[in-house]
């Protein structure tokens, strides 16, 4: 019984899933003027998303949900993981490894300005007091950016470094927003940290 | 030559309307974004898709939809004789441009704006029909790579010898001087793709030989899409709950 279901669901490109006039066309179908239907584009499950109660189209929207053969991409609104890659003046450079909890499959490039380092005193942000290369960051992105690069920022307590090596080579200890310590050498490094959990 | 002997058996066993033994498999190359393995008797051909991704050439960039490439190839291996020169030659390239005109048709190219898409077949045994396993291959490659279509789009061939239409030559009958009609179609939507014929063939029969291959072609998109299905029921079972 419960494999009739899920073959009822499971529909590959072509496969008719309603009429326009009852539904909507999510992300995997598509709708033909021609005859109003709404036809799958992709293979994988069917589902149905009612309509939001503000809108004034009631119409539940169809969407099929693929197998996802691609890596995360990063949207604007979301938190990525990312390794910086350049400190400069005004700005630093990060290549995005995790959107949310899923890994990218390709390489995407963000950009911190020093701008959205922080949320206060933001023309007094010394670059290279708040990242270092081969830093790993927890960063918001902010938008599409331009052709080369993602913007991203850091300006909230739970964004910025998280995980960052001394010059000495070891995985370096947050002390606070500020500062991070080595514990081989005892060295004081000064970091944007990002809040983790309730420490630092 | 004798084609269809007076029993009605082709020269491989084979009833008029019979077509060979068909089988596909997803997934044959695991770098790819989207992979297929196509049989269709003897004829033996794997399709790669990668894509969509950046467009490598920015002159080559389309604003408002997505670049198609494909590329056609035959193995060294694939013929009696050793190939000289498997890629460059003039078929190969006219096969590319169809396969390529096919696949775009049914692309929904303006979800994915400024990004390419590239198609790679390559026949590893050639038997006659090369170009519709082809087609069919690089469905099944595209509905893995999960790029989103219009419709499957299906291929197969037909011909006509000793004044019997024949569903799917394999290469004496294609050799034999007679018509070929290749025919590529959406089998929901119920459209044509891709209609090619060489040699020549009176109206009439023209329409028969044509509704035969594009019976050929509902046939393997039945069986391709139970193979989509089958395949995300194992990703889904493997993936767990």
């Amino acid at each position: 019984m419960q494999e009739r279901e899920e073959a009822e669901e499971l529909v590959t490109p072509g496969e008719v899933l309603g009429k326009g006039s009852q539904l909507k066309a999510g992300r995997g179908a598509y709708f033909l003027p021609q005859n109003g239907t709404v036809y799958a584009s992709l293979t994988g499950r069917r589902s149905l998303i009612p309509p939001s109660p503000l809108s004034s189209d009631q119409r539940p929207t169809v969407e099929v949900t693929g197998h996802s053969a691609h890596g995360a991409i990063p949207e604007p609104g979301s938190i990525v993981i990312a390794r910086v890659t350049k400190v400069m003046a005004r700005m630093a450079s990060a290549d995005i490894m995790c959107v949310g909890p899923k890994s990218v499959r390709e390489k995407f490039t963000g950009i911190i300005r020093q701008q959205d380092v922080r949320a206060t005193e933001i023309d007094k942000v010394d670059m290279h007091s708040s990242f270092r290369p081969g830093d790993i960051v927890r960063a918001l992105v902010l938008s599409l950016g331009d052709a080369r690069a993602y913007f991203l920022s850091t300006a909230k307590n739970e964004l910025g470094v998280v995980s960052a090596e001394s010059a000495a080579g070891a995985t370096m200890v947050p002390m606070s927003w500020t500062e991070m310590q080595c514990p081989l050498t005892g060295q004081i490094e000064q970091r944007k940290v990002a809040k983790v959990g309730g420490q630092a | 030559m004798e084609f269809v002997s007076p029993e009605g058996l082709r020269l491989d066993g084979r009833r008029p309307m019979e077509m060979r033994q068909i089988r596909g498999e997803i997934g044959a190359v695991a770098k790819a974004d989207g992979s297929a393995f196509f049989e269709m008797g003897n004829t033996k051909v794997i399709a790669a898709v990668y894509g969509p991704r950046e467009v490598e050439n920015r002159s080559q960039q389309i604003s408002d939809q997505a670049l198609v490439r494909c590329e056609y190839t035959m193995a060294n291996f694939s013929t009696g004789d050793r190939m000289r020169k498997p890629k460059g030659d003039r078929r190969s390239t006219e096969i590319s441009l169809v396969i390529r005109q096919t696949m775009e048709a049914c692309i929904l190219t303006h979800l994915m704006p400024r990004s390419q898409i590239d198609i790679f077949v390559q026949v590893l045994q050639a038997d006659g029909g090369t170009r519709s396993a082809c087609i069919n291959a690089a469905t099944l490659a595209l509905a893995d790579a999960g790029i989103p279509m219009r419709d499957l789009v299906t291929s197969c061939s037909a011909g006509y010898l000793n004044s019997t239409p024949l569903l799917d030559l394999n290469y004496v009958e294609d050799s034999a001087g007679g018509p070929d009609v290749t025919v590529g179609i959406l089998p929901k939507l119920d459209k044509v793709t891709l209609l090619q014929m060489d040699a020549k063939l009176p109206m009439d029969i023209f329409e028969n030989v044509m509704q035969l291959a594009i019976e050929g072609c509902k046939a393997i998109a039945n069986y391709i899409r139970e193979v989509l299905l089958e395949n995300t029921k194992q990703l889904e079972y493997r993936r767990g709950p």
